[in-house]
Formats: structure tokens, sequence, C-alpha cells
């Protein structure tokens, strides 16, 4: 039996980019079958419904046919906007880079139901606590461990002997942490601190909805930053793209803050 | 048919479907189509084609003032005498200019941005036209800035990036009246509901 030719979705928007004269093209990544690209036919005129139900960081309900190259967006419905996200510049950024690694991790034709659950309910924590950094680290931890790719954080990579207090180091391309006998050849294996390997082991066992409330000292929020961003960018294999106005949006912040 | 497939006796005609393939929206299928369109075409009427191109590249330039497309800065918006220079109207693209200026409800000048910001595009402020904006705003001269980004996702970004930037100073900023279709253009948008979106603009906080 063929496959159908209309088909429906459930589907977070990640990007829509302008196509030809009025079209859209739209990245989606659905809960019942991964990735999809697909067409919105002459969406950009201001007399079409559909633009609105496809804007990036829209959960929207959708209606497809299956097209020979890309597959085309018949009716969609908005099932949830991610509002308080989309009124704080600092949280749409953090939500467009959940959109990027989405983007980046998931796969065409291939599902991932914890990666869109972790998606769309670390929007939500993101627009509840909009100044708060802790949600869009939990979510590269998370997004390491939904794509079968979270870095050891209890025992030594190498020997399997538990960690000791304060004597270890951490290497994204060695998959986690290292005792101190141990000394693989991979390059940048780089110390790690007793209180931020806490963090991450405490981020592990959470789930974006109710997300411990730490207050991160600066340097540590940087150490995780760094360590996150570094393990997740060694396995998408390129920069994250939106990580640039987000460290331009911080630096803005600080200097905001400190008086003249 | 692709390019690989032309014949090799005509590379004339290779070069003007590969240029044509550079226009935005034209794929290689329709670059060709062109490309014959062209060569089927009178030949005065192709060297005027021609011409207006050349004419618009050796004439056309960004206004120093308000960033539009001008064949001389500045352009004849700024430099009327009869324009509130108080207010300025900050767009994305020359087009919106044009769909403004069709309502006749604006007597303020324009700030073109050329853009928005896109961080999944990587499209920071410094490859727009918004510090060209903000230093128009240095000498207090201009009291209202009314922001009229695209109401989508990066144009409303764009928004918030303007309004932070100005938040705490002398300068009131607004932004169109909701009402415009979400993730729709300025561009495509009817008269009426621009110009009541003009009317009904709000201050930002
Ligand atoms: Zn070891
Ligand atoms: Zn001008």
């Amino acid at each position: 039996m063929p496959p159908q030719r209309t088909y429906r979705a459930d589907a977070l928007v990640l990007r829509s980019v302008p196509l030809g004269e009025a079209d859209l093209l739209v990245t989606l990544f659905t809960r019942e079958s991964g990735k999809v690209r697909a067409v919105a036919k002459g969406a950009r005129r201001s007399t079409a419904k559909l633009v609105g139900h496809l804007e990036p960081l829209t959960v929207t309900r959708l209606a497809l046919s299956r097209g020979r190259s890309l597959d085309v967006i018949n009716q969609a419905e908005t099932l949830e906007n991610f509002t308080p996200l989309k009124t704080n510049l600092t949280a749409v950024t953090r939500g467009l880079q959940v959109a990027e690694l989405v983007d980046g991790f998931g796969s065409e034709a291939s599902p991932n139901e914890p990666l869109h659950s972790l998606a769309l309910s670390t929007l939500a924590a993101i627009g509840q606590a909009p100044d708060d950094e802790l949600p869009l680290l939990h979510f590269q931890l998370h997004l390491l461990a939904v794509s079968g790719l979270m870095p050891e954080l209890q025992n030594c990579v190498e020997c399997r002997r538990d960690i000791e207090p304060d004597r270890h180091r951490y290497s994204a391309d060695g998959g986690g942490v290292f005792c101190p006998d141990c000394t693989p050849d991979q390059a940048g294996l780089r110390p790690l601190s007793l209180r931020a390997l806490k963090v991450l082991r405490l981020l592990a066992r959470s789930r974006a909805a109710d997300l411990p409330s730490l207050r991160l000292e600066p340097v540590l929020t940087q150490e995780l930053k760094a360590i996150l961003t570094g393990t997740v960018q060694y396995w998408l294999d390129k920069e994250i793209r939106t990580n640039s106005f987000l460290n331009h949006l911080a630096q803005d912040q600080t200097r905001r803050q400190i008086p003249r | 048919m692709t390019l690989e497939h032309l014949p090799s006796a005509a590379p004339s005609l290779a070069r003007l479907i590969q240029e044509l393939n550079k226009l935005p929206g034209i794929g290689p299928k329709s670059a060709q189509r062109l490309a014959y369109f062209i060569i089927r075409l009178p030949e005065e009427e192709a060297f005027d084609l021609a011409a207006a191109i050349t004419a618009v590249k050796q004439t056309i330039m960004f206004c120093g003032q308000c960033q539009n497309l001008t064949d001389a800065s500045p352009c004849s918006i700024c430099a009327s005498s009869q324009r509130n220079r108080e207010q300025i109207c900050v767009v994305e693209e020359p087009l919106d200019v044009l769909a403004l200026e069709r309502t006749h409800c604006y007597r303020g000048l324009y700030h073109v941005l050329h853009g928005v910001l896109s961080p999944l595009n990587g499209v920071g402020p410094d490859q727009i036209k918004l510090r060209e904006l903000f230093a128009r705003l240095s000498d207090g001269a201009v009291k209202e800035v009314v922001i009229a980004t695209n109401p989508t996702l990066e144009g409303e970004a764009t928004a918030m990036y303007i309004s932070r930037h100005l938040a705490g100073g002398n300068v009131k900023v607004t932004h169109l009246a909701r009402g415009l279709p979400v993730g729709g253009s300025l561009e495509y948008t009817d008269e009426l509901t621009l110009s009541r979106a003009f009317q009904g603009r709000q201050a930002v906080e």
C-alpha cells in the first residue's frame, strides 16, 4: 500500500524563510516523524491565513500533502505560541538557540519524541524565567542525552573508578570526566570544578518543567556554559550561530548594570 | 537541463544564465527561460534593459541620512522642508517606505535598516544599519522613533533591541499598532490596515 498523500502532524516551527515570490519554506520538528521541510504556498501575502501559524517557535497543528521534493502545508493552526518567551529579547534568542540545536541534532524522517518534548518544555521554562540561564543549560545537557551523546559524569571514562572530589578533568571528545591517573591522548582535556560537576549532575536528574532554583555565581555560569557549549559544538561539528548574538546581549546587559 | 548540458559553443549564453541564476528566487530553470526570452527580444528592448541596469548601478546610492536607496543624497524625503524632522520611522526595507508613503498619514522622516536581526542566520546589530540610526539620534533633535519593522519574530526582536537600546533616553519610542497580520510584511499589507496601524501606534515601555 502506498503511503497516504495527505497527513496531519503537530510540529514545532524551527525556521521559516521566504521562497520565491510569496511562499515560505518552513523547517518543522514533528512529534510523529522528526524533521520535515515543507512549503506554504502564497503564505507571505497579507491575505494568507497560514503565515501567523508558521512563525518560528510556534507549536502548530498541520495538514500536509506529500510532494516530490517538499511536502506542502495546506492548513495550520497554532496550539502554543510561547508568548512570554517572545516578549523578551534574551528569552527569544535563547528560544532560537533551542530551534537551532533541534534543527542540528534532529534528523529527517526519524522521530525523536523525547527531543520534541524536551524542546517544548524548555521553551515554556525559558518564557517563565527569562533572566535565568538554567533552562538553556539544562536543554543543552539533555539534548546530548536524548541524542545518545550524554557525557559521563559519575565514573572515569577510562578506568570506570568513582570520581574523587575535586580531582577530575573533562573532555568533550573523550566523552566525559577523567580521573587524574588516566590521561587519554585526546586534546581538549580541561579542568572541571567540583561545583560545576555537581550542577551538571543535578541538571542531569532534573526535568525542564521543575528546575531547581539555583543562584549561580557568574564564574560558575561561565564554566558551565563553556563546558556545555563546547560539548554541543563538538557533536554539532560547527559553531552555534545564535551564541554570538546571545553573547552580545549579555555584554550589553553588563555594560548597563555598571554605573558610569 | 542544467548549466553543464549547455552547448559549449555559446559561452555568452551560459554567462547570461549564470548571472540571472544569482537573482533571488531564480533557479537554474527560470534563469534559462529568462535568458531565452532575452535572446528573442528585439535588439533595442534588450539594450534598454542592459542600459537600465547600468544606469541604476551608476546613480543609485544609500541616502547618507535615512539609508534609503536614492539617486541623490540626502534623498528627496530627507531634503524636504515639508517633513517633520522630530520623527523617524524605522523600517526594514526600501519597499516599506513606499508602502507607508502610499498611506499619506505620516509626514516624518524614515530610517531603512536593510534587514532585521536574525540570530539564526548570524545577522547581528553590525550587519544592518542600526549604528547609523543611533548616530542620527545622538544630537537630541529627534523626539519620536516609530518602529515599523514587520510583525514577524525577527522584526519583533529587532524592535525590542531598538527600544532596549533607547530606553532611559529622551526619545519617545512607539511601535505600530497590532492588527497587522502576524508573520506578514508591510510590503503586502493594504493601505487602510497600514494607516490604521500607524495612527494606533503605541508607546513602548
Ligand atoms: Zn581513570
Ligand atoms: Zn534620506
